[in-house]
This record gives C-alpha cells, sequence and structure tokens, in this order.
C-alpha cells in the first residue's frame, strides 16, 4: 500500500460496513468563515451502526465538522442527508430532536446541576407535560419524571456512576464529567452520537473505561457514533472506518489499517519537506 | 447532631423526587408553617403584622420572582421594581372596572399583565446576555415609571397621581383598602405568598425548571439537547413576571393601601435583587432569608437604641441602620458569595457529619 489517496479515488473496502444503509451523508460541503476556509469540499458518509473516527492534525476543521452535522455552522456549499433525505438548513434543537446528540471538546455539563438533572436534561425533548401539570406536580408530570427517572437510572447503572448521582457536576474530577456528559447524551437515545474528544486529557486507565463504554453504546444499543479523537491507538481499535482531515481538506477515508498506511496521512502528521 | 439522614431510605422515585427528602427538613418546613399560619396570628400586635410579617412577604414572593428569572433561568434583571409595578396598577384598574369581583381573583390575574409586558421586554435576551441585558431592563423600568406618570387613565385621573386602594370585601371580611384588618390582610398575603412558593417550587423541579437551568449553565449544550432558547428565555421572563407582578400589586393592596409611580423605581427593582443575591441565587429558601434581611433587620435595628434607653436622635438611628445593614451585606457577601442558602447548606452539611469536620 503505497498509493496515495486523494478524496477522488478513495478505496472502496470491502469491510461489512460498507454495505450497510446510509446514515448521514456529507456532499461537497464547504465552510468558510469569511476568508477563512474550515472545510473544503468534503464529501463522506457514515453508515447505520459504525464507529466512525475523524482524525486529523489540529486545525484540520474536525470540530467545525462535526458543528455542520449539529447545525451550528451552515455551510455555504454542498448538501448534508440525513436518514435519506436532504437536510434543510436548521438548527441545533432541531437536529436534536431528529435525533443527533454531541459531547463536547471541553466538557459542556451544567455545572450547577447534580449528575442526575444532567442526564435527565438529556430526556428533555421526550417529556410533553405542560406548564399546568408541571406547577401541580402530583399527577401526570410526576409519572412521566418517574418515567424517565428509571431510563436515567438504567444509563446511570450502566457507566457506573451511581454513588455521584447526587452530587453537582462542578465537584466531580474530570473523568468523571466526560462520563455524565456521554450520560447525558446516551438519555437523548440519538440515532447518531458525536463525540468530540471523549479520551482528551484522561489516563490510560480512564481511556481504557470510557472505550469499553463506547464500544458497548454502539454494540448494545445499536447506536451510529462518529468520534474525533488524537489518540491514534484509540482510534485504530475502537473504529470501523476513518476519515482523515487536513488544512479543510479530506484526505484519506477508510478502514483504519489502510489509513494508517496512506502516505498523505503520514504526510500530514509527520510534515513533508517541500 | 439532630440533622442526620442515616437510615432514612428511599424505596421508591417518587420518595426520592418529593421536595424534601429529608424528614428533618418535612418536620422543619411544617412547624414553620405552623408558626406562620397559627403562632404569628395569635399572638403577633398590629405594628408587627403590618410592618414587618406583611412588607417580608411580598419582598419574598418579589425576590421568588426575580430569584426564577436570574437565579435560575441566569438572565440578569433590572426591572423587576417596574414589573411590580405594572402588577399594582393592572389590579388597580381591574378593580375600578370590576368592583364586584373577589379582589384576590383580581390581584392573581393582573401577574398576567405583567407577565406579558415582562416577556415582551425579554425579547432582547435572545441576543444580549449579561450586564448587556440587564441594561435593556433598564429601559423597561425607566419607560415602564414613565408610563405610570404620564397615563393619566392608569390612576383614574387622580388628581394626586397617586393608586389609593378602594375598600373591598371578601366573604364579608374586608381586604383591602384603609378599613381592612392587619390579620385579613396578613392572611392573604401568607396564603398567596405560599401557594405562589410552592407552585415555583413545583415548576423548578421539573422539565421546565431543568430547561432554564440548562440555559443559565451552558447555553450552547441546552440548545443541543433539544432546547428552544427563545421560547425558554420568554416562559422564564414570563413566570418571573408575573411574580413579580403579583407582589407589587398585594404590595399596593395589601400593605400601602396608597401608591405612586416612585413606589415602583430603580429603588424598588435593586432592593429586590440585593435580596435576591444575598438571599442567595437559585434558591427559593433563599428569597425568604434574602426579603428577611434586607426588610426586617433594618426595622429592628431601629428599635435596639430605644428599648436600650440611649437617646439618639430619629435621624441618627436611620444613618446608623444604613451604615450596619451596608457593612453587613459586605460581610455577608465576603464570607459566601452564593448566600445565604449556601451557608445554610454548609451549616446542614456541618450537623450532618457532627462531631467530626468532615
Amino acid at each position: 500500500m503505497n498509493a496515495i489517496m486523494t478524496s477522488e479515488e478513495m478505496p472502496q473496502v470491502a469491510a461489512p460496513t460498507a454495505e450497510r444503509e446510509d446514515l448521514l451523508r456529507v456532499d461537497n460541503v464547504s465552510l468558510s468563515f469569511g476568508g477563512v476556509k474550515a472545510i473544503t469540499d468534503i464529501s463522506f458518509d457514515i453508515k447505520k451502526g459504525e464507529i466512525r473516527a475523524i482524525i486529523g492534525p489540529n486545525g484540520a476543521g474536525k470540530t467545525s465538522m462535526l458543528n455542520v452535522i449539529n447545525g451550528f455552522y451552515h455551510p455555504q456549499v454542498g448538501t448534508i442527508t440525513w436518514q435519506g433525505q436532504v437536510r434543510r438548513k436548521m438548527k441545533p434543537y432541531e437536529a436534536a430532536s431528529q435525533g443527533i446528540a454531541r459531547t463536547f471538546q471541553n466538557v459542556a455539563l451544567f455545572r450547577g446541576m447534580t449528575t442526575l438533572d444532567n442526564i435527565m436534561s438529556g430526556r428533555s425533548l421526550k417529556m410533553r407535560k405542560n406548564f399546568f401539570w408541571q406547577m401541580m406536580w402530583y399527577g401526570p408530570a410526576r409519572e412521566e419524571e418517574i418515567e424517565h427517572r428509571k431510563k436515567v437510572e438504567e444509563i446511570i447503572d450502566f457507566l457506573e456512576i451511581q454513588a455521584i448521582r447526587k452530587t453537582p457536576v462542578g465537584r466531580l474530577p474530570y473523568g468523571l464529567q466526560k462520563r455524565v456528559e456521554l450520560g447525558r447524551a446516551l438519555a437523548m437515545e440519538p440515532d447518531l452520537l458525536l463525540l468530540d474528544e471523549p479520551m482528551a486529557g484522561m489516563n490510560l486507565e480512564e481511556k481504557a473505561d470510557m472505550s469499553r463504554f463506547i464500544l458497548d453504546v454502539n454494540q448494545e444499543f445499536g447506536t451510529t457514533i462518529a468520534l474525533i479523537e488524537h489518540d491514534m491507538g484509540v482510534v485504530m481499535d475502537l473504529s470501523d472506518r476513518v476519515v482523515v482531515l487536513d488544512y479543510g481538506k479530506k484526505i484519506a477515508d477508510g478502514p483504519p489499517e489502510e489509513v494508517q498506511a496512506s502516505q498523505a496521512v503520514i504526510d500530514a502528521y509527520l510534515g513533508v519537506s517541500h | 447532631m439532630f440533622y442526620r439522614e442515616a437510615g432514612q431510605f428511599k424505596t421508591s422515585y417518587e420518595a426520592d423526587q418529593s421536595l424534601f427528602p429529608i424528614r428533618q427538613d418535612r418536620i422543619g418546613i411544617a412547624v414553620l408553617l405552623l408558626i406562620a399560619f397559627v403562632l404569628i396570628p395569635l399572638t403577633a400586635n398590629d405594628f408587627f403584622l403590618t410592618s414587618i410579617m406583611i412588607p417580608f412577604l411580598v419582598f419574598s414572593l418579589a425576590a421568588i420572582g426575580l430569584n426564577v428569572l436570574t437565579g435560575f433561568a441566569g438572565q440578569l434583571s433590572l426591572g423587576s421594581g417596574a414589573f411590580m409595578g405594572v402588577g399594582a396598577y393592572a389590579a388597580y384598574k381591574l378593580t375600578s372596572i370590576f368592583p364586584d369581583v373577589n379582589v384576590i381573583f383580581l390581584v392573581l390575574v393582573s401577574g398576567f399583565f405583567s407577565a406579558a409586558i415582562g416577556a415582551v421586554f425579554g425579547l432582547p435576551s435572545l441576543r444580549i446576555k449579561g450586564l448587556y441585558l440587564a441594561v435593556t431592563t433598564l429601559a423597561a423600568q425607566f419607560f415602564l415609571e414613565w408610563c405610570f406618570i404620564r397615563i393619566p387613565w392608569l390612576y383614574n385621573y387622580n388628581a394626586s397621581g397617586a393608586i389609593e386602594i378602594p375598600k373591598r370585601d371578601m366573604f364579608g371580611i374586608t381586604v383591602s383598602g384603609a378599613e381592612a384588618t392587619p390579620l385579613a390582610r396578613y392572611f392573604v398575603v401568607l396564603a398567596i405568598t405560599v401557594v405562589i412558593a410552592l407552585l415555583v417550587a413545583n415548576v423548578l423541579r421539573g422539565r421546565i425548571g431543568r430547561s432554564w437551568m440548562m440555559i443559565r449553565d451552558m447555553d450552547i449544550a441546552a440548545e443541543l439537547m433539544g432546547i428552544r432558547p427563545l421560547q425558554t428565555k420568554l416562559l422564564a421572563f414570563g413566570v418571573s413576571s408575573y411574580i413579580c407582578g403579583v407582589a407589587g400589586a398585594m404590595m399596593v393592596f395589601f400593605w400601602l393601601n396608597a401608591a405612586e409611580p416612585s413606589s415602583y423605581s430603580i429603588t424598588l427593582s435593586f432592593q429586590i435583587l440585593f435580596m435576591v443575591i444575598l438571599g442567595g441565587l437559585g434558591s427559593l429558601g433563599g428569597s425568604f432569608m434574602g426579603a428577611a434581611f434586607i426588610w426586617i433587620l433594618p426595622v429592628f435595628l431601629k428599635f435596639i437604641p430605644g428599648t436600650l434607653g440611649i437617646d439618639i436622635p430619629a435621624e441618627t438611628v436611620e444613618h446608623l441602620t444604613f451604615m450596619i445593614v451596608g457593612a453587613l451585606i459586605i460581610f455577608f457577601l465576603i464570607v459566601e458569595p452564593h448566600g445565604f442558602a449556601r451557608l445554610w447548606q454548609i451549616g446542614k452539611q456541618k450537623l450532618r457529619v457532627w462531631p467530626f469536620p468532615y
């Protein structure tokens, strides 16, 4: 394998994921802020049920890509197809209601709320009882609250954070905060889970735990996952397919072992003499 | 020592999500309610009711209103005084137009006028945050105060420019106007405050309360969880202004009997804001504690020289009170910037582990 893979001639791999249905397709998307081009003509797809990694050096446009998928940024050019339908310009809360959940590079928990409330907040979209019933509490509002509390407790059990249920998240150590954030995203029962550097700043043990959780989420709940990560060992072990960005352009796309061997990727990470 | 939840196990989510999950808290709140509804009416004199308890409850309710907006939804507002005024003027107009309708009902309805106006002035909150938002609510304060002065229809073309509350009966008991007994007024104010506080507590522990706190703590993440920022913020403005409006109407109907536009000036807004900050942002109990500190403490301080037999002129007492209260505010904010509510929590935590330090 010494061929340089460009976005035009990307290898169609015969991995089992290749035959699956597209959950999300990004076609020729370009995004710029004034004169700065964050993303240039990127196309890739995310298949149902896979773990898709997006990697690249700093400033490559990975987080911008997630923000586009989320509806935070609106690309000037290109289309996004979600579950077979071309998506119109939308707000982040609309993306959320369509089933896209997300964690952030810098933990974006609700610091003043407890772990339990943070994860409960992920159920907001699924709770319907109106202001009047909320005011009364006893009756429908409480039934709804308890029904969702049961779901949330399942997630708490799954992530093994029972002990910190009632602790305000601002007081938790960083590794646990990341875990709570994952729990909050899981509470939305998303179709697509976007993880922005889930292992940044973690030690080896925490990374192992988090990797296990990500694999379990993927296998047990069948959630499709797109993740950005800098730890190559983790990326190569976890993901089914990897897309590599550099300076806002796609330089490689394929299964981990192919991407690892790609000369363009090696050049992007190690630099080349011109 | 006495405050320990050891051995109190919850076997259902219902029990775990109740307002006061710890037995000692339930006993404490029951005792407080008993004092408020039975002991005080039996023992207190008119002065205590009119000058201390009624204003304290009115201010507590106003502080709860502002706390919903600033403490829970994170939107800083300096317009609470004006929103109280809207409630007062609306209730006054309503009772002039419908003299036979129950005055408590009208006071509760007047809050909706305040809520509508509050929601309009909450519109900039989608784009503006923090201190800048405070400045736009300041505009609401001055604009509404101007309305109270310049629109004579609001005060029924009264020559003095003030609103004077007429006598209104309810079930044969006079509850508003100069003839109403302090006891009747006290019960009305107490009942409204307790009921609204309870309803607000319910809203705050459910989905809507969480959505406000989500917006407060991290608005970007909140939007990603499906929270619509504009609707959520406007609801907070509406609910907050409703409560402030009811408090404002109670202030003139059951306490002052008459009010001028200057009663609802920026000074009142600041007073309410201090109660919220000192009591604790994001705490209902704190709203009561803040109101007690700002309102009741000065009243007591004024009586200290008299009871001790020290002969000081009245103005000096007034000035001394200002200085002492000011110094205490600074002292408490240095000791605990998160307000009395946090001090109370720390105290409870200490009791829980007593006699050990941690």
